[in-house]
């Protein structure tokens, strides 16, 4: 149980994973589609992220003062910064590929004049 | 960290996601959605993530809301249900869903403790950063460091990958008028933009200010939670509200197409043109240090820091073009040559 309680960043992000999926294959709308690829895209982050977490951690950025001599910086007092730096190029990255896949999905409405899946499928019959 | 305010956030999260893949009306789930991002926003704040969460307001909250309106608004807000066949997509999607969540819940089972100080992704290269940061590089702000110098090829090439989703919205959308000029059929036209005096009033003060902040994200990064990407994005915003609450053409005017590409090009020529400038030095490729031979009073602890300050404009250059370069297209569904 206590696990399960601690854990829960965990099993959220996988609950999340699989909303974003259910969504990319079972929805009718592409804009519902790209919703849930935006969903799986932050599951992933919150991941990455509950990787990187410490307990009784603060931010990634050293205390510091002017001239203050630095005293020795203790590894556990901060959150780890790598996973920080993948994940803040990644949400950049992920509005890129957003609108991309909106273009895409622009693309398909000026040229079918709908969104539905099945609507585009029955024209391309 | 404080696990109650964790798991509300958290609790939060997954209902506006159940709500943006539920709801009927695709206004209402890019609405949703932005709230969703938010919400991913103060759950980073309290993991301790402060440039992530401030990237994802800026990004997910802000940016990605408005290109969902703006798709919306060019096609329809509603959604129809499968004529047939929805019955057997459900259970597609929801088998492969389940399927999926079982594989991770079962890798669950390895995974290090929850906030655990001693999880492996924080045990080998992490430490290196976090204590040397101040030594080689004078920049307290770690985040910074490790995305502008210590993982500086990283950074570059997400430039260039952010460029070319600028170039590949262009390429998909654009449509000129000499080659196309017999039908623009009433959603294509540019929206006029709402003539409101209070909404157009505000938005005109607000410009200046949120275009001096984004000036000193972009140039605290070093200090504070920021840099080149978050400042940029700001800076491509205030745009983008001028674009809102005025007339799209006013933008378009302010920053055409052509600036558009030009100042993209510039900012990721920025970026690789330093590292240029390292390996003429004599030094590696975006190997700062050498560059105190060409700044004046710096020695290669504070060369390191202007460096990394050189490339952060480069990025912020390169994303605020590209942002409103994708805003425009989108919102116009790529036809906004003049006198349309």
């Amino acid at each position: 149980m206590g696990s399960i309680i601690s854990d829960y960043n965990y099993w959220i992000y996988i609950l999340l994973m699989m909303i974003g999926l259910y969504a990319m294959l079972a929805k009718n709308n592409l804009i519902k589609k790209v919703i849930g690829m935006s969903i799986f895209q932050t599951a992933i982050i919150i991941f990455y992220v509950s990787i990187g977490a410490k307990e009784h951690a603060t931010i990634p950025i050293i205390a510091h003062g002017h001239g203050a001599v630095e005293a020795a910086i203790d590894v556990a007092h901060y959150a780890n910064p790598l996973v920080h730096v993948l994940m803040l190029t990644a949400i950049v990255v992920s509005v890129g590929t957003l609108g991309v896949a909106l273009a895409i999905c622009l693309a398909i409405h000026r040229r079918y004049n709908s969104l539905e899946e099945d609507e585009i499928q029955e024209q391309l019959q | 960290m404080i696990w109650q305010l964790d798991l509300s956030i958290l609790s939060l999260i997954v209902v506006c996601a159940f709500a943006t893949i539920m709801v009927k009306d695709l206004l209402s789930a890019a609405i949703i959605f932005g709230a969703y991002s938010f919400l991913m926003c103060l759950l980073w704040t309290e993991m301790g993530a402060v440039d992530v969460a401030f990237t994802e307001a800026s990004v997910g909250a802000g940016v990605s809301t408005v290109l969902f309106i703006a798709a919306v608004h060019q096609t329809s807000r509603r959604v129809t249900p499968r004529k047939s066949g929805r019955l057997l997509s459900k259970v597609i999607g929801l088998v492969a869903a389940l399927l999926m969540g079982l594989v991770l819940i079962i890798a669950e089972a390895d995974f290090p403790g929850f906030a655990s100080p001693f999880s492996p992704a924080s045990l080998h290269l992490s430490p290196y950063y976090i204590t040397q940061t101040l030594h080689d590089t004078n920049v307290p702000n770690i985040v910074t460091s490790v995305l502008a110098d210590y993982r500086g090829f990283d950074t570059m090439f997400e430039t260039a990958v952010i460029f070319t989703a600028g170039l590949a919205v262009i390429a998909i959308l654009r449509r000129y008028k000499k080659d196309d000029s017999t039908e623009i059929p009433e959603p294509y036209t540019i929206s006029e933009g709402y003539p409101d005096t209070i909404i157009r009033f505000v938005a005109r003060q607000l410009v200046p200010f949120i275009q001096l902040f984004a000036l000193y994200v972009v140039a605290h990064g070093h200090h504070s939670p920021g840099g080149g990407f978050q400042g940029g994005v700001i800076i491509g915003a205030s745009f983008i509200l001028l674009a809102i609450s005025f007339d799209t053409r006013m933008i378009i005017g302010l920053m055409s197409e052509k600036s558009n590409i030009l100042l993209g090009n510039i900012g990721v020529l920025i970026y690789a043109g330093i590292g240029f400038l390292c390996l003429l030095l004599g030094a590696n490729f975006l190997d700062y240090s050498i560059l105190s031979k060409v700044l004046p009073a710096t020695d290669k602890v504070m060369a390191r820091s202007h460096g990394m300050l050189g490339i952060e404009i480069g990025v912020a250059i390169a994303v605020m073009a590209i942002v409103i370069s994708i805003y425009i297209n989108i919102v116009s569904c790529g036809k906004y040559d003049k006198d349309v």
